[in-house]
């Protein structure tokens, strides 16, 4: 059997001595993109978070492992670097920082974890250049200080444009479709859906139905209190758009 | 009362009373004698306590025979040297610049005991008059070379009407328990447009006080920079003037601290006519157990009516044992004025550090990359590219070395 991109075993974590995921598990095999669909205070946001490795978050128990590899002991930039890429909710406005400077760092580090050589200048340009013309990305936002004075879309596209160019087997995207309008989400997601290789493995955490008719998920699992409750196809996330999520609470129990 | 109670002398204020004497500084002697160095009871040293601080003066500075290697190259610029308070000036000067030579006691005289001492012990300053603009930066080398030397030297600048320039002094020397005191009087004429840095890279062993004056005429725009890094101990004094309707200054600096040291801006803008208008913004970074001191006093005139002036100072601490010390003072006598002052302090944010690390970047890296962009607001205004890239070079230099 191909090792899956990703495979969460009985994972729970708590932030102080709250206990916010509560035995999570989860196969994503290559190629497939699955949606976690709750409602706000589920533990979706969290579960993207200690994917990542924020600190703020203890792993009490269970295990994760990216593409067969345990990565709970790995700092935060050691699991970019073993190809996991968490496209934030918020990103994080950096004054100071210039765009362009970042993602130089961020793509030279992560070729350098992995022993590659950095990349030339002129290289670098080329793929921001490239990678930015499919997302809108103009080179006038790449001037500015790193999402400084982004409106929400800018912000947004400016996240898949960085997945582009870090190219990760596994994209966590965070309430993507947040503070986006139609417009905007339709280039996010033909962003997004670019990156659909057969290979790499998406995780689309949403609250609304709308997004997946953009990105089509292979699977899509309901969060209810801190763990999976129900999984199905893409039918799953019309039946909760119809129905709400008051059907699928305690039914893990 | 001070007759009753005489203040006891230290070792430092015995040698500074007797190099005054034997300058023939009577007053500044006296002063001393009575009152000693300034301690915390002093309000404007009150964080910067130089009868704990200054343990000794070493004896006044002699002529250098050898000197240090240059503290900072700036490619381009039009180089002069004050070695141990004696002006070398070997180059060319470019058209419109005229070097000259005038007598010490630069400054204002105030109460200030770092003004009192340089009046009285710097016997010649360099002088630069600027006729119209000049293109290349302007650096004045000022050192304090061979064994521990008392040095206090002074510079004159006066920038023509409409001329734009671009001044940059650097503070070094040899590793010897220097004491340099320089002093600095720049004024501005009519729509003048100056950036004026000042750098201390001296040695850790060395103290440095420096007090750069200024006088803004009508329209003139002046942009200043100090920058502290070197000394264990230093104070830089930024007493601008705002003299003429329109003029406005960017009054900025930076203390970058590191285990044992001390760093004090100290800054007190004047506004003195109506319509004027002035934005200090102060960062201090503080690691090891280390000092970053701000004071910014902002006096507005009775007459100076419609005046917008606002202090800022941003501290980062690097480590438990850094103290970031604010101390915004106001002090209005105008009542149609635009005047406020604000102090934040805290750590490296940890959302920011842990976007950087979500995309790969290593710890250090992101956490150089997150105080680079703190102190990029004083480094971006700096237009000069040469001079841009060398400042970042030594902020570089300080962030990537020591703790």
């Amino acid at each position: 059997m191909t090792t899956p991109v990703l495979e969460i075993r009985n994972l729970h974590a708590r932030i102080e001595e709250r206990e916010i995921l509560k035995g999570v598990n989860l196969i994503i095999p290559p190629g497939q993109v699955h949606a976690i669909m709750g409602r706000n205070g589920s533990g979706k946001s969290t579960l993207s978070y200690v994917l990542a490795g924020k600190e703020d978050y203890e792993v009490t128990e269970g295990e994760i492992l990216l593409n067969g590899e345990n990565i709970l002991e790995m700092e935060p930039d050691e699991r970019a670097a073993a190809g996991l890429f968490l496209a934030f909710q918020y990103p994080i406005e950096i004054p100071g920082v210039a765009t362009m400077t970042f993602l130089k760092a961020a793509i030279n580090a992560q070729r350098k974890a992995r022993g590659e050589d950095e990349l030339k200048t002129p290289d670098f340009m080329r793929m921001v250049k490239e990678a930015g013309a499919q997302l809108n990305v103009d080179s006038e936002m790449l001037k500015r200080p790193l999402n400084v004075g982004f409106s929400g879309g800018e912000k947004k596209r400016a996240e898949i444009m960085q997945m582009a160019l870090l190219k990760p087997s596994l994209a966590v995207l965070d309430e993507t479709d947040s503070g986006l309008d139609i417009d905007a989400l339709q280039v996010v997601s033909k962003g997004v859906n670019a990156l659909r290789d057969g290979q790499r493995s998406m995780l689309v955490i949403t609250h609304y139905q709308r997004l997946l008719n953009h990105i089509v998920p292979d699977v899509v699992h309901v969060f209810s209190d801190g763990r999976i409750v129900e999984s199905g196809d893409k039918d799953l996330a019309l039946q909760l758009e119809a129905k709400g999520y008051a059907d699928f609470d305690g039914q893990a129990a | 009362m001070r007759a009753n109670f005489p203040v006891r002398l230290g070792p430092a204020e015995e040698s500074l009373i007797a190099q005054l004497k034997a300058a023939g500084a009577t007053q500044a002697a006296e002063r001393i004698t009575v009152a000693g160095l300034p301690t915390r009871r002093v309000e404007s040293y009150h964080y910067t306590d130089l009868k704990t601080l200054l343990r000794s003066i070493p004896p006044l500075a002699t002529a250098a025979n050898e000197a240090s290697a240059p503290a900072l190259r700036i490619p381009g610029a039009y180089t002069l040297m004050i070695a141990n308070g004696v002006i070398q000036n070997a180059s060319t000067a470019p058209a419109g610049v005229i070097v000259g030579k005038a007598d010490g006691g630069v400054l204002t005289t105030r109460d200030d005991v770092m003004v009192h001492v340089n009046n009285a012990l710097a016997n010649s300053a360099l002088t630069l008059t600027l006729e119209n603009t000049v293109d290349p930066v302007i650096q004045v080398e000022r050192r304090v070379e061979g064994e521990a030397a008392h040095v206090a030297d002074a510079l004159k600048i006066f920038v023509a009407d409409n001329a734009t320039t671009t001044i940059i002094e650097t503070f070094s020397g040899s590793d010897a328990a220097h004491v340099g005191n320089h002093a600095t009087y720049l004024a501005l004429g009519k729509n003048a447009v100056v950036t004026h840095i000042t750098v201390d890279l001296s040695a850790r062993a060395a103290t440095h006080f420096a007090t750069n004056e200024y006088h803004l005429a009508d329209g003139a725009k002046l942009r200043t920079l100090v920058i502290h890094l070197g000394a264990g101990l230093s104070r830089t004094n930024v007493f601008p003037t705002m003299g003429g309707a329109d003029a406005h200054a960017d009054i900025t600096g930076l203390n970058l601290v590191s285990d044992g040291q001390h760093a004090d801006i100290t800054m007190e803008t004047h506004h003195a006519v109506p319509h004027t208008s002035s934005q200090p913004l102060f960062k201090s970074i503080s690691r090891g157990r280390s000092k970053a001191i701000v004071q910014g006093k902002l006096v507005v005139a009775r007459d100076a009516q419609k005046t917008d002036a606002k202090f800022m100072h941003q501290g980062l601490m690097l480590s438990d044992e850094a103290e970031i010390l604010s101390k915004p003072e106001l002090e209005i006598y105008a009542d149609d004025v635009v005047c406020g002052h604000g102090s934040t302090c805290g750590k490296l944010d940890e959302d920011s550090l842990f976007y950087l690390l979500s995309r790969g970047i290593p710890k250090a890296e992101a956490e150089t990359m997150l105080v680079r962009g703190f102190i990029a607001e004083l480094l971006d205004p700096v237009e000069d590219s040469e001079l841009n890239e060398a400042l970042q070079g030594i902020v570089d230099g300080w962030l990537l070395g020591g703790k």
